[in-house]
């Protein structure tokens, strides 16, 4: 049961690395700014559903 | 009143008129979290490129911002958070303590009025994301009204959304911007990233090393020089007490007392470094990266538009980062001014005040020149209630040392205690004309303007306390 609580937490942390992530690697001249944006779409749903099941809710 | 409903009760109490008990305080973390979230706003996306249009330097621009947000720090620090924590009141009712009831209805409306500008601002800002989409025409940088009717229409559209939002479900949109605080200081660092990137393809030497990096930025981003026509030129100077004073009226101007007497001890106060130097030193400076960026492909595009700026870096997310920290600050910002104006006419609904306040923060919107002057506009807020801060300062500890009497207004039952009022006036008019003939500019006018409310408070207050206790001695 904790780990359950726990996932949306992991996975909204990881969502917050992958969205910072690519740019640091435009930065280094790997990505694209194409692929950079993607990628930063997708960490951003991600971010919003996954901290939208344990973050600003009351106790 | 039954125990759950009591209970319910002292839940949701906010200490208006009491001091805020021990159990209710809260701790240091709660105060990064709050600043950080709170500093990283629309207006961000504004006053970073603001900067680059005002032809300022590098090094100005990074030794301006280290030194002015410390000053911002050391003023929450030393100013605010010592009186907010020994006395544990909200400003409001400080306010009315020192000065009378009447007099706080004044300043509430003053305070009312600017907060709806400054949403007028973010909503200005949020509303360029749909020229992306839409693609009508937006205003240029010296765009003093609304120049086409697509424009206009999408302020109405984005301010009645946030309009309607501030008024039914505030807290949701609360619940909103703390999911999405962290998300978009991200958002606002990749902004940066990618425009040194782009900057890096188009600078002709190759980038090695940091200092590299620092001759790029000092001949290609913040290259100083004349500022575009119709901008004031920014030095170090400017940008330290633009940094300083952008939130006069929360540190000097002693609102944060309302904040700071939740908190446990006076140095939590530190924890606004968290907004300063995320919100107004990362975040400006990725913004003004992106607007030097535009720049430096075409020179003639001089318009300040977040939305087209966020688009070409970002995509979507940038889009959405526009929209949303133009929405999330926005929105507290209409809910605060309404809560100033119900103060005024506490028998209408909140409900009602909150969407006639939206709907005044929409029209101001419409007009670029709020947005466009936004430097400015950020100075004479934090001017205009600045003197109300130096009243509380010395009213706090001043005033028993020199034999007068704090909370004046409350102890002899004053509904406007004139010598906080004239005070008020009198710094302000002092203010204005030392703009107006000393050629003071209004970024630097309210560090004089403190100490001449300190004098004016202090001798008025003489005159002032000893009438007033003399017609009761008689």
């Amino acid at each position: 049961m904790k780990f359950n609580r726990h996932i949306p937490r992991i996975i909204a942390l990881v969502a917050l690395c992958i969205l910072i992530y690519p740019s640091i690697l435009f930065l280094s001249g790997i990505y694209m700014l194409r692929t950079v944006q993607w990628i930063m779409l997708l960490a951003t749903l991600v971010w919003f559903i996954s901290a939208s099941f344990w973050m600003g809710r009351s106790r | 009143m039954d125990v759950k409903k009591r209970q319910t009760h002292i839940k949701v109490a906010e200490y208006e008129r009491q001091p805020v008990p021990g159990n209710a305080r809260l701790g240091f973390k709660h105060f990064i979290g709050m600043y950080a979230g709170e500093h990283a706003a629309g207006t961000e996306l504004m006053i970073g490129p603001l900067f680059v249009a005002a032809g300022v330097g590098a090094s100005d621009l990074i030794f301006g911002l280290l030194a002015g947000n410390a000053l911002a720090v050391m003023s929450w620090m030393f100013l605010t958070a010592p009186i907010g924590t020994r006395l544990r009141f909200t400003l409001y009712y400080q306010l009315e303590k020192i000065c009378g009831k009447h007099l706080v209805t004044i300043y509430n409306l003053a305070n009312g009025i600017m907060f709806c500008f400054l949403a007028g601002a973010m909503i200005t800002v949020s509303a360029t994301a749909l020229g992306v989409w839409f693609d009508f025409k937006m205003p240029g940088l010296n765009d003093m009204y609304p120049n086409s009717l697509g424009w206009v229409l999408a302020v109405l559209f984005m301010g009645l959304m946030i309009a309607l939002v501030a008024a039914y479900g505030y807290r949701t949109v609360a619940r909103i911007a703390n999911i999405a605080a962290p998300w978009m200081v991200l958002v606002f660092l990749a902004f940066g990233i990618v425009g040194l990137r782009q900057f890096i393809d188009v600078y002709p030497d190759p980038i090695e090393n940091a200092g590299d990096v620092w001759h790029l930025a000092q001949t290609h981003i913040w290259k100083g020089g004349d500022p575009l026509p119709g901008q004031v030129k920014f030095t170090f100077w400017h940008v330290m007490f633009f940094a300083w004073f952008c939130n006069m009226a929360m540190h000097i101007g002693m609102a944060d007392l309302s904040v700071f007497r939740y908190a446990r001890k006076s140095w939590y106060a530190i924890a606004s470094a968290a907004g300063m130097y995320i919100g107004h030193f990362m975040a400006w400076i990725s913004a003004s990266i992106l607007y030097a960026y535009q720049l430096n492909l075409d020179a003639s595009n001089t318009d300040v538009l977040p939305g087209p700026m966020a688009f070409k870096a970002l995509g979507i997310t940038g889009l959405l980062c526009v929209i949303v920290a133009g929405w999330t600050t926005a929105n507290p910002t209409i809910y605060r001014a309404g809560l100033a104006f119900q103060a005024i006419t506490p028998k209408s609904s909140r409900f009602k005040v909150t969407l006639v306040t939206g709907l005044i923060a929409t029209m101001a919107g419409m007009f670029p020149a709020v947005a466009m002057k936004l430097l400015d506009f950020v100075a004479l807020y934090g001017m205009l209630l600045m003197p109300m801060g130096a009243i509380i300062f010395v009213d706090f500890w001043l005033f028993k040392k020199i034999g007068l009497q704090s909370f004046f207004a409350s102890r002899h039952h004053l509904l406007f205690n004139w010598a906080a009022g004239l005070t008020w006036f009198t710094a302000l008019a002092a203010c204005l004309l030392l703009v107006m003939f000393a050629g003071i500019q209004i970024f630097f006018v309210s560090l004089p303007g403190w100490f001449i409310a300190v004098l004016v408070y202090i001798v008025l207050s003489y005159f002032y306390q000893s009438r007033i206790l003399k017609n009761k001695s008689v």
